[in-house]
C-alpha cells in the first residue's frame, strides 16, 4: 500500500515540474512590473532598479527558477512582492477559508444527491423521478456566480435575513462569521448537487438492474436493506469519483463565489496575484493547487475498492 | 408510464424551444436591435424596463436589451469557437495518443495533465494578460483548457475498441495506420464525442461568462452576458434588472443546450436511459 | 456492516477535516477601550515611512510619526517637530529649532541626535527613500551636510538654493520624512517597527484583517487647531482600527451595521442607500486629484496638433464630469486643481465643446478614419467610464477610437514607457502647483511618463521651483495653463471629490484636499 501511494506520488513528480515551470515563464511573459506597481506612478528609475534587485527580480531567469524550486523544496515559498507576508502561511490561511465552503458544500451536495439520487432510481419514471431529474437539471445550467448574485439580492438586499457581503474572521464573532457563511455554502451546494445527483441516479438505475440486486430481493431481504446494504455503496463509487474530481477541481479555488461574496479565499488569492503580478503567490499558489490536486485524486482512487469489490488497487 | 421515447421527447420538448429562441435571436439581432448597443446616453442612465426600453437602460442609458442580443451572438460564436478548436485538436491528439500508445502517449498524457493541474482561471488569466483582452485570445484561453479533457475521452475510446477484431482485420488487410484511424476507429469515436461537444458548449459559455464575471472578458464596450452581469453589481440596489436578465439568458441557454444534449446522448446510446 | 462503517468512516473524515479547516482560522480577544473603526480597501504594504509605500500606508503612518514640518491644507509648510526655522540669505541654509517638550513612543527624549540620523538614514540608498531623487541629479538641490550645534537644533545645508526644500519635506509619499527613533531598526539596519512622535502608536497589524494603532499617551500637541496634517492633533481615542475591506458593498453593510464608524471614499455610484438616513452622515470634499486623457504626441497621428485639438473639442467636460462623477466632482481643464490656492481665473477657463469646428481640423488634419487606441482599466470604475464616455463623444466629429482596456499593471507599464496613443489616467492629489504640472511636462528621452515636452514648459516649471513669490508663481502658472490648454499634450479632465460617510456618533471627522484619512481630533461619542 506504501509503496504504491509513493509510486504514484512520484509519477506525478514530472507533471508538477512542468507546470511549475510553464507557470514561472508564463507570468513573467505578462506585461507588467511588479516593482512598478509596488511603486506606483510616481516612481523614478533609481528607486524601481533598487526594488527589482530587492526582489531578485533582476537575476537571469533560469537562476531565478532554480533558487525558488530550491526553497520551495524545503518549504519557504517566499515572501509576497505586495505585502511582504511569507507565501507558504498566506497560502494556508486563504486555503483554510476556502477548504471549509468547499468541504462543507460538497459534503451536503454529496448527501442531497446520495439520497435524491438514489430515491430518483427506485421510484424511476415517476412524478418524483420527474421532479428530481428536472430540478437537477434546472441547477445545472444556472451559473454559479449569478444564484450568488440572487441569494444575495433577495436574502441579503431585499429581505436583509444574512449580512450582505463580506468576511469577518472568526476571531470577530463565530456566530457572525458563520452568518456570512452561509450563503457562499448555499450557493456552492445548490450548484455542485445537480450534477452529482444525476450520477448518483445513473448509477443506481445501472445497479438496480444488475443480477444481484433481483437475488437479494427474491431472498426475501427488505426493500430499506436492498438499497442501502446492496445498492448504495455500489451505485455510489462513480459519484465518489466524481465528487473527487469536482473536490480536487473546487479546492484549487472557487475564484468567482469568492468574488461575488468576497471572501478573501484561495481563488480570489490567485486572480489578485496574478493581477498585481506578485510572481512568489502565483508560484506558491499555482503548486499547491497542483499537490491539492494530485493528493485528492489519489485518496480518491485509494476510496473506490471501499465501495466497489471488484475494483482493487492496482 | 414514460419510456425511452419518453424521456427523449421531453428532454427536446423543453430545450428545443429554448434553444430555439436563442438561434432566433441571435438571427434577428443580425439585422436589426432595438437601439445601438454601444451608444450611450448619459441623460438616461439605469432606467427601469418600461415602453421604450423593454428590459431597461444601463449605466450608460445603453438599451439593455439590445445589448443582450449583440451579446447573445458574441457568447454564441466564442463558444461555439472553443468547441471547434478543442473537438478537432483534443480528437486528433486523443487519436495519436491511443492508437499509437507507448512513448507518445506518455508525453501527451503528461502534458495534458499538466494542463488539468492547473487552476483553470489561472491559465485563463495568464494567457489573456499575454495576448491582450480580446475574442481570439479568449477562445485560445478556453480550448486550451478544455482541450485536454477531450483528449482524454478520445484516448479512452481508442483503447477499449483498438483490441476489437476488426481493426485486427483492417491491418491484417493492410490498411495503413491513418486509413485504420480514418475508416474505423474514428466513426466510433464520434458518438462520444458528439455527446462532449454539446456539454464543452455548455462549459464554454460558463467559462467566458465567469471569466468576463471576473473582469478578464471581453472588452468592452462589446457586451457579453457576463460582463453585462459584472457591470451590474455597484447597481444591484437600485437597477436589479441589470443583474436578473443577463443571468436568465445565460441560465435559459444553458438550460436548452444541456437538454438538448440529453436528448442526443439519450438517442445515440439507448442503453443509458 | 463493514462496508457501511468503510462508508461512515470516509464521511466521518470528510467532516472532522471539514471542522479542522474552520479551526484553522484562530481565536482572538479583541483589545479594551474606545475603538475607532476605519476602513481601507487594501492592505498597507510596509510600516516604514517613505519607502515601501501606498496611500493607505501613507495615511497610517502619518499618523505615527512626524517631520520638522508638516503640510497646511493650502500646501504650504507648517512647524512640526521644529518650533521655528530660518533660511540664511542665499536660501542654502536651514536652521531648525526643536520642540523642546517631544517624546518617542519609547519614552526617549527627541534631540537633534535623533533627528540628524533619520534624515542621514533616508539620505542612503538602501533605505529606498521615495524622495531620494530629489536630493540627487535630477533634484531640487543636494544636502551638503546636516549637523547639529547643540541638542535642540538641526542645521541643513544645501548645495543651492531650493524654495521648493521644505515642500518636498512634508509630502505624505515621502513619509512627511518623519522622524524615527534609532531603535525603529535592529542592529544591522534591517526595518523593525515605526518609533516615532505621532499621537498615535503601531498597534498590531494582521495581515489583510486590520491595521491597529494604540493612542500614545504622552503626546504633547501643538497649540491651535487641526489644519492639515499641522496643528493641533488630539488622540481622542484609545485605539484606532483600520479594517481591511476591499469590496465596497461589504464596506457599505458594515457601516449600515454599526461594523464601521468611518467609511472613507466612497464612489459616486455607491451613494444610493447611504444618503439620507438618520444615523449617518454624509461628507464631500474636493481633493486635490487630476484625471487626465493623455496623448502620446510622438505618435504620427497624434503629433498634429489639429488632431489634438480636435479630439479635446469634442469633449464636453463639463456633462462628462457630472455623468462620471454623479455630480460630485469639479470639471478642469487644468493641471492645477480647483481646491488649489493657485487656481485662478485662467485656470478655470473651461474649453467649450465644438463638434464642427472639430470635423473641420479633423478633415485639415488629413485624418483618414482609422482606429486610435485608448488605454484604460478596471483600476477604478471612473477611469474605465472616463474611456467609453470619450469614445462616444469623440465618434461625433468622426474620429474613431478602439478602447483597449488593460489591467494596472499593464496600463502602468504602458505608462512608465509611454507605449500608448491616447491613455485615460488618474494622479494623486498634488498638494503644489509645480508637482501638478510636474506630472506632464519633462524631457521624453529621460523619462517617458512626460507627455509635455517642450522647452518653454520645461524652463516656465523651473522658474516656478526656482521663486518663492507666490504672485510671481501664480503669473509663470497662468502662462504655463494658456500653453496648455494651447498645445494639448493631455486633456485635463476633472478632480474628484472625496465622498465619506460616518456614523452620526463620530465628531470631528473631515477628509482634506489630500485625500488622507486623519483620525486624529475624531472622537466616539
Amino acid at each position: 500500500m506504501l509503496s504504491y501511494i509513493c509510486k504514484r506520488l512520484a509519477l506525478t513528480l514530472p507533471t508538477l515540474v512542468l507546470v511549475s515551470i510553464a507557470v514561472f515563464l508564463i507570468i513573467r511573459l505578462i506585461p507588467g512590473d511588479p516593482a512598478l506597481v509596488l511603486l506606483g506612478e510616481g516612481a523614478d528609475g533609481a528607486a524601481l532598479a533598487g526594488v527589482r534587485a530587492d526582489l531578485g527580480l533582476d537575476r537571469p531567469l533560469p537562476v531565478q527558477f532554480v533558487s525558488w524550486l530550491q526553497h520551495a523544496l524545503r518549504g519557504d515559498l517566499g515572501r509576497s512582492i505586495v505585502s511582504g507576508e511569507p507565501v507558504a502561511g498566506l497560502i494556508l490561511q486563504r486555503f483554510g477559508l476556502t477548504a471549509a465552503v468547499v468541504l462543507v458544500a460538497v459534503t451536503a451536495a454529496t448527501l442531497i444527491a446520495a439520497a435524491a439520487g438514489l430515491t430518483a432510481a427506485w421510484r424511476r419514471n415517476s412524478a418524483l423521478d420527474l421532479a428530481v431529474v428536472g430540478t437537477a437539471t434546472v441547477v445545472l445550467a444556472i451559473p454559479s456566480f449569478w444564484l450568488g448574485l440572487v441569494l444575495l439580492l433577495l436574502f441579503g438586499l431585499k429581505l436583509g435575513w444574512l449580512p450582505f457581503v463580506g468576511y469577518i474572521p472568526f476571531s470577530e464573532s463565530a456566530v457572525q462569521a458563520l452568518l456570512f457563511l452561509v450563503m457562499p455554502v448555499v450557493t456552492l451546494t445548490i450548484t455542485e448537487s445537480g450534477v452529482l445527483t444525476r450520477m448518483m441516479r445513473s448509477s443506481s438505475i445501472d445497479v438496480l438492474q444488475l443480477d444481484y440486486v433481483t437475488h437479494a430481493r427474491a431472498k426475501g431481504l427488505s426493500e430499506r436493506v436492498v438499497l442501502t446494504r446492496h445498492v448504495f455503496p455500489n451505485a455510489f463509487a462513480p459519484t465518489l469519483t466524481l465528487v473527487g474530481l469536482t473536490l480536487g477541481h473546487l479546492l484549487g479555488g472557487i475564484a468567482v463565489i469568492e468574488t461575488v461574496f468576497t471572501l478573501p479565499g484561495l481563488g480570489r488569492l490567485m486572480v489578485d496575484s496574478v493581477l498585481a503580478r506578485d510572481y512568489p503567490v502565483v508560484q506558491g499558489c499555482l503548486l499547491f493547487t497542483a499537490v491539492v490536486y494530485v493528493v485528492v485524486n489519489l485518496l480518491v482512487d485509494l476510496c473506490y475498492p471501499l465501495f466497489d469489490p471488484r475494483v482493487t488497487a492496482r | 408510464m414514460m419510456g425511452r421515447v419518453g424521456h427523449v421527447g421531453l428532454n427536446a420538448l423543453v430545450g428545443i424551444p429554448l434553444v430555439g429562441s436563442l438561434l432566433v435571436t441571435i438571427g434577428i439581432g443580425l439585422f436589426w436591435m432595438p437601439y445601438d448597443p454601444i451608444a450611450i446616453d448619459l441623460a438616461h442612465p439605469l432606467g427601469s424596463p418600461g415602453l421604450h426600453h423593454w428590459f431597461g437602460t444601463d449605466e450608460f442609458g445603453r438599451d439593455v436589451l439590445s445589448r443582450s442580443m449583440l451579446g447573445s451572438r458574441i457568447s454564441v460564436l466564442i463558444a461555439l469557437a472553443t468547441v471547434a478548436v478543442a473537438i478537432t485538436l483534443g480528437t486528433a491528439l486523443g487519436l495519436l495518443a491511443g492508437y499509437l500508445r507507448g512513448w507518445t502517449d506518455r508525453l501527451l498524457m503528461m502534458m495534458t495533465d499538466a494542463v488539468l493541474a492547473f487552476p483553470g482561471i489561472l491559465l485563463a488569466l495568464a494567457l489573456i494578460a499575454v495576448f491582450g483582452s480580446s475574442d481570439g485570445s479568449i477562445i485560445l484561453a478556453l480550448s486550451t483548457a478544455y482541450t485536454p479533457s477531450v483528449v482524454r475521452v478520445v484516448r479512452a475510446t481508442v483503447l477499449s475498441i483498438r483490441e476489437r477484431e476488426f481493426i485486427e482485420a483492417s491491418r491484417s488487410v493492410g490498411d495503413s495506420p491513418l486509413e485504420t484511424i480514418v475508416h474505423h476507429i474514428l466513426p466510433n469515436v464520434l458518438p462520444p464525442v458528439v455527446v462532449l461537444a454539446t456539454s464543452l458548449f455548455g462549459w464554454a459559455m460558463l467559462s467566458e461568462s465567469a471569466l468576463s464575471f471576473l473582469g478578464v472578458g471581453v472588452p468592452p464596450p462589446a457586451p457579453t452576458w457576463g460582463n453585462m452581469l459584472s457591470q451590474s453589481r455597484p447597481y444591484m440596489d437600485v437597477a436589479s434588472w441589470l443583474s436578473i436578465v443577463p443571468g436568465l439568458c445565460i441560465a435559459g441557454t444553458l438550460l436548452g443546450v444541456n437538454l438538448l444534449g440529453d436528448a442526443l446522448r439519450d438517442w445515440l446510446d439507448p442503453r443509458k436511459t | 456492516m463493514a462496508r457501511s462503517s468503510h462508508v461512515a468512516h470516509v464521511l466521518g473524515t470528510l467532516a472532522v477535516s471539514g471542522a479542522l479547516a474552520l479551526g484553522l482560522v484562530a481565536w482572538q480577544v479583541a483589545a479594551a477601550g474606545t475603538v475607532l473603526r476605519a476602513r481601507f480597501k487594501s492592505d498597507i504594504v510596509s510600516t516604514s515611512p517613505g519607502t515601501r509605500r501606498d496611500e493607505n500606508t501613507d495615511a497610517v503612518l502619518l499618523h505615527v510619526v512626524e517631520g520638522l514640518v508638516a503640510s497646511r491644507e493650502d500646501g504650504s509648510p507648517a512647524p512640526m517637530l521644529a518650533s521655528r526655522w530660518t533660511v540664511s540669505a542665499d536660501g542654502r541654509i536651514y536652521t531648525f529649532t526643536l520642540r523642546p517638550d517631544v517624546i518617542f513612543h519609547n519614552g526617549a527624549p527627541l534631540t537633534a541626535a535623533e533627528v540628524i540620523w533619520s534624515l542621514q538614514r533616508y539620505l542612503k540608498p538602501q533605505t529606498r527613500w521615495r524622495c531620494l531623487a530629489e536630493f540627487g541629479e535630477h533634484g531640487i538641490a543636494r544636502v551638503a551636510s546636516i549637523t547639529a550645534p547643540d541638542p535642540h537644533t538641526v542645521i541643513i545645508t544645501l548645495d543651492r538654493a531650493a524654495p521648493m526644500f521644505l515642500t518636498t519635506l512634508v509630502r505624505a509619499d515621502c513619509g512627511g520624512t518623519g522622524i524615527l527613533h534609532p531603535d525603529s531598526v535592529d542592529a544591522d539596519g534591517n526595518w523593525r517597527a515605526p518609533i516615532g512622535t505621532g499621537p498615535y502608536e503601531m498597534g498590531e497589524w494582521r495581515h489583510n484583517q486590520f491595521v491597529e494603532l494604540n493612542r500614545f499617551a504622552r503626546y504633547s500637541p501643538l497649540p491651535g487647531a487641526r489644519d492639515g496634517n499641522a496643528g493641533g492633533k488630539h488622540a481622542l481615542v484609545d485605539h484606532i482600527r483600520f479594517l481591511i475591506i476591499p469590496d465596497s458593498s461589504a464596506a457599505r453593510a458594515a457601516l449600515i451595521r454599526g461594523s464601521l464608524d468611518i467609511l472613507d471614499n466612497l464612489a459616486p455610484s455607491e451613494l444610493t442607500g447611504i444618503r439620507g438616513r438618520p444615523d449617518l452622515e454624509f461628507q464631500q470634499v474636493p481633493i486635490l486629484d487630476c484625471y487626465a486623457l493623455l496623448i502620446q504626441t510622438r505618435d504620427p497621428l497624434l503629433s498634429d496638433v489639429r488632431l489634438r485639438t480636435a479630439i479635446a473639442l469634442t469633449i464636453d467636460t463639463v456633462g462628462l464630469t457630472k455623468a462620471i462623477t454623479w455630480g460630485t466632482g469639479t470639471a478642469d481643464n487644468s493641471p492645477i486643481p480647483v481646491a488649489s490656492p493657485f487656481h485662478g481665473p485662467v485656470e478655470a477657463h473651461l474649453r467649450k465643446p465644438d463638434v464642427g469646428e472639430a470635423r473641420r481640423l479633423v478633415r485639415a488634419a488629413g485624418y483618414d478614419g482609422r482606429a486610435i487606441q485608448l488605454v484604460t482599466s478596471r483600476r477604478d470604475p471612473q477611469m474605465f467610464d472616463i474611456a467609453v464616455v470619450i469614445q462616444a463623444m469623440a465618434a461625433e466629429a468622426g474620429i474613431h477610437l478602439q478602447i483597449d482596456t488593460v489591467d494596472w499593471p499593464a496600463h502602468l507599464s504602458l505608462y512608465t514607457v509611454g507605449n500608448y496613443q491616447l491613455m485615460v489616467q488618474s494622479f494623486s492629489a498634488r498638494l503644489d502647483p509645480t508637482l501638478s504640472f510636474g506630472i506632464f511636462i519633462g524631457d521624453k528621452r529621460e523619462d517617458p511618463r512626460k507627455v509635455w515636452d517642450t522647452p518653454r514648459s520645461r524652463e516656465l516649471l523651473g522658474q516656478t521651483m526656482a521663486s518663492a513669490d507666490s504672485a510671481a508663481r501664480q503669473a509663470l502658472f497662468d502662462t504655463l495653463t494658456r500653453d496648455f490648454l494651447a498645445e494639448v499634450p493631455a486633456v485635463a479632465l476633472f478632480n474628484s471629490s472625496r465622498l465619506s460617510v460616518v456614523r452620526s456618533n463620530v465628531t470631528g471627522y473631515r477628509n482634506w484636499t489630500a485625500a488622507q484619512q486623519r483620525l486624529w481630533g475624531v472622537g466616539l461619542n
